[in-house]
């Protein structure tokens, strides 16, 4: 039977002692971290050390394995990365739909439909008054005066309804531009950070070393920027990450090099590549074609029409004067009213009571100008609609996922009371069991061979 | 596998669904204070679009019943200018019988003649009715009088046709063109004006084909200028009535899409403040629930 060490007890529960006093402090770092945005629990993995082989004196073979203790193996981070790209493929979508309903909510709200203020009630305000000149149309009448006035209200606000939108646009472009400015943009900033983190967390594991704390603010950044754009990652194997973002051509982030700026949007690719996200979506409300300028579009052929229908009416042959007065290819922004009260043509002859023109224009109400800037305004409606439907539904998968990721990842301080107990109760047991092996080697050291002193 | 409850996930779920009913509140809260359904084109698009339909129609209905109305006072006016003409030329008449019978000398038929001369410039002031400025009886040149009290006779205005518009593609003619009732005072356009000036010039010519043409040809010609006024004035009591049944057909009309309008676009009260107040008790549930389970906590019962 061969020796095995004195003190070997005492080594034992010293590594029960210094393991268990680990596990609690790990328990307080998550404590201490509930609250932290990103953060991800930890865990002490605990494995029995290496045991000690006990071998037979005479024939030198392995008879047992006396157990060791404990030691610690790693600190594990309890994260769940098919969640990782879950949370941010959705998150994506709702920066997408949030920047889209936004914006889109804005341009409604100028609208001020429906109500008293809207163009709607202002064309049809326009209309009566022409009935108003129909019943009165002498020169000098005040319906005359009137309808001017009304035409007035209705092109101004035609006008400042082009130039709403075109601030709308403005607006988006310069959200747009101040994200993606280098170096101070968002998108720069994040990806220095991320080219930064690279660089710290692979000096980190080429020691051999796990750095959690890193990571969870690598994935915390990478969490922010799905909300800006598509992000795509590629694991290269050593702690470092390759980021693609958008539909940029080379990675955002290569390795610690950081490769902006460069473009991220290609209308011209087809299909159009768009780089999703928040950016995708200012980038498609500004662009040339884009939302914004498809609705000017419209509006100006809602203020063509008006005028053209008007004109046509007020001035058959087109040898007289027009109604309203327009640029080509700019209506809706230069639409104004070209006559006085006293030049407004009621009538084919020229008597006072003449009002068969009138009467005439009076009966485009409800015509094909109101039709047109009514389906304008449901056109617009219809996408604030969506945008917040899909932006409610993308909201409800990311707190989905946000809840998954809360159950896997987050500090559950139940959880952390009843680990502090273990904890506790294992390192007080394993300082009894030292004071124990204490008494014995008190008893072997002092009380041995003093029998009868 | 049960799942694992944080803290973090607990206070993200109370505190979200406490956003959800109180974004639920604020739009029910929205709609108690507009009293609409639909406060933005989002809302309701399809709504939205059918709402600018309707009250679009509205307006134009409202604007139809102010053009029925203006037409109504026209024809009002035309019918009292006419109704008087019609008395003078009752009077006419009856001083023309009196004045064919041979036992009236000629100083009295002078006398007569003056009185029909007085007579036509009454009707002349009768065919000048105005409403608010504007000549009834002179065509489309309603900016001119038709006829120059103790002046020429000449009718001044036109026989333009003045039109009001009652309905969709319904427009009415309202006025009565003063010359087809009066003439312009020559002898044989079948005017009253010209039949009464004729009379008046027999009256003081005293020669006997002068006297036998008071009775005949005169008399005949008054009966027929007043068979003329008088299907003149049943036009105008016609088109009277047909504005009245347009109307009351577009105030019919008017009621039936104000309240169409109204299903579309005003919120039901009752509905909606049960939902409020059933949302506003959700809320407190959700409140009083949410700060208990946030406060509890494994820490309350170790010692």
């Amino acid at each position: 039977m061969p020796s095995i060490s004195t003190f070997f007890g005492l080594e034992t529960t010293l590594r029960a002692l210094l393991a268990n006093q680990a596990a609690l402090d790990t328990t307080g770092h998550n404590i201490s971290n509930a609250n932290t945005e990103g953060y991800t629990r930890q865990q002490a993995v605990l494995t029995a050390s290496d045991s000690l082989q006990v071998t037979d004196g005479t024939r030198q073979a392995t008879i047992a394995s006396l157990g060791t203790g404990v030691q610690i193996q790693s600190y594990q981070r309890i994260r769940d990365q098919f969640l990782d790209l879950q949370y941010r493929a959705q998150n994506m979508v709702l920066g997408q739909q949030t920047a889209t309903a936004d914006s889109l909510d804005n341009v409604q709200t100028a609208l001020a439909e429906p109500g008293d203020n809207g163009i709607s009630n202002l064309l049809t305000q326009f209309w009566k008054a022409w009935g108003d000149v129909a019943n009165d149309p002498k020169p000098g009448s005040a319906s005359r005066t009137a309808l001017v006035e009304q035409a007035k209200t209705l092109t101004t606000s035609i006008q400042g309804l082009y130039s709403r939108l075109t601030q709308a646009s403005s607006d988006a472009q310069g959200q747009y531009n101040s994200l993606i400015a280098s170096p101070n943009g968002e998108v720069a900033q994040d990806a220095q950070e991320l080219a930064n983190l690279n660089q710290a967390i692979k000096k980190a594991v080429a020691s051999g070393d796990t750095p959690n704390d890193l990571m969870d603010r690598r994935d915390l950044i990478l969490d922010k920027l799905s909300g800006l754009g598509q992000v795509s990652i590629t694991d290269l194997g050593n702690g470092s990450l390759n980021v693609g973002f958008g539909d940029a051509a080379s990675p955002l982030v290569a390795d610690t090099t950081v490769n902006w700026p460069q473009a991220i949007n290609n209308s011209g690719a087809t299909p159009p590549t768009s780089a999703g996200g928040k950016l995708g979506a200012l980038y498609d409300l500004f662009k040339s074609g884009g939302t914004i300028e498809t609705l000017q579009t419209q509006l100006n052929a809602v203020a063509k029409d008006l005028a053209d229908k008007v004109n046509a009416l007020h001035n058959p042959g087109g040898s007289g004067t027009n109604f309203f007065s327009y640029t080509s290819g700019s209506e809706a922004s230069t639409i104004a009213v070209n006559v006085n009260a006293a030049g407004v043509r009621t009538g084919t002859a020229a008597s006072a009571e003449e009002n068969d023109i009138a009467r005439a224009i009076a009966n485009l109400a409800g015509g094909t100008t109101d039709n047109a800037y009514s389906s304008f305004v449901t056109g617009i409606g219809s996408m604030v609609q969506n945008a917040q439907r899909q932006q409610a539904s993308s909201q409800a998968l990311v707190d989905s996922v946000t809840s998954q990721r809360a159950s896997t990842s987050g500090v559950s301080m139940d959880e952390e009371m009843t680990n502090m107990i273990k904890f506790q109760r294992a390192y007080q047991a394993a300082a009894r069991a030292m004071s124990t092996m204490d008494d014995m080697l008190d008893i072997v050291i002092n009380r041995t061979g003093r029998v009868g002193l | 596998m049960t799942t694992r409850i944080t803290n973090a996930m607990m206070s993200r779920t109370v505190l979200s669904d406490i956003q959800d009913v109180a974004a639920k509140l604020s739009e029910t809260q929205k709609k108690l204070a507009s009293g609409k359904q639909i406060n933005k084109p989002s809302d309701d698009p399809y709504a939205t679009s059918r709402a600018l339909a309707l009250s679009g129609s509205l307006a134009q209905i409202q604007q139809y019943e102010r053009n029925v109305n203006e037409a109504t006072s026209w024809t009002a006016a035309t019918n009292t200018a006419l109704s008087s003409i019609n008395d003078v030329a009752q009077r006419a008449r009856t001083l023309l019988v009196q004045a064919g019978n041979d036992t009236y000398d000629q100083t009295s038929r002078s006398a007569i003649a003056d009185e029909i001369d007085q007579l036509v410039d009454t009707m002349k002031g009768d065919a000048n009715a105005q409403v608010a400025g504007t000549y009834v009886l002179s065509g489309t040149k309603s900016d001119t009088a038709p006829y120059t009290v103790n002046g020429a006779d000449t009718y001044n205005g036109n026989a333009g046709a003045v039109y009001r518009q009652i309905g969709p593609g319904v427009a009415v003619q309202i006025n009565t063109i003063g010359s087809q009732v009066l003439g312009s005072g020559v002898s044989g356009d079948g005017g009253l004006i010209g039949v009464l000036r004729d009379i008046s010039q027999h009256l003081r010519g005293g020669t006997t084909a002068d006297a036998n043409a008071l009775r005949t040809t005169d008399l005949q010609n008054l009966d027929s200028s007043m068979d003329t006024l008088t299907s003149a004035i049943a036009v105008v009591g016609a088109t009277s009535n047909r504005l009245t049944t347009a109307a009351s057909r577009l105030s019919e009309l008017e009621g039936s899409t104000t309240s169409l309008l109204s299903d579309t676009q005003d919120a039901d009260m009752a509905q909606t403040m049960i939902d409020f107040s059933t949302q506003q008790s959700v809320y407190q549930s959700a409140l009083a629930a949410g700060s208990r389970i946030v406060q509890s906590s494994l820490l309350d019962f170790l010692s």
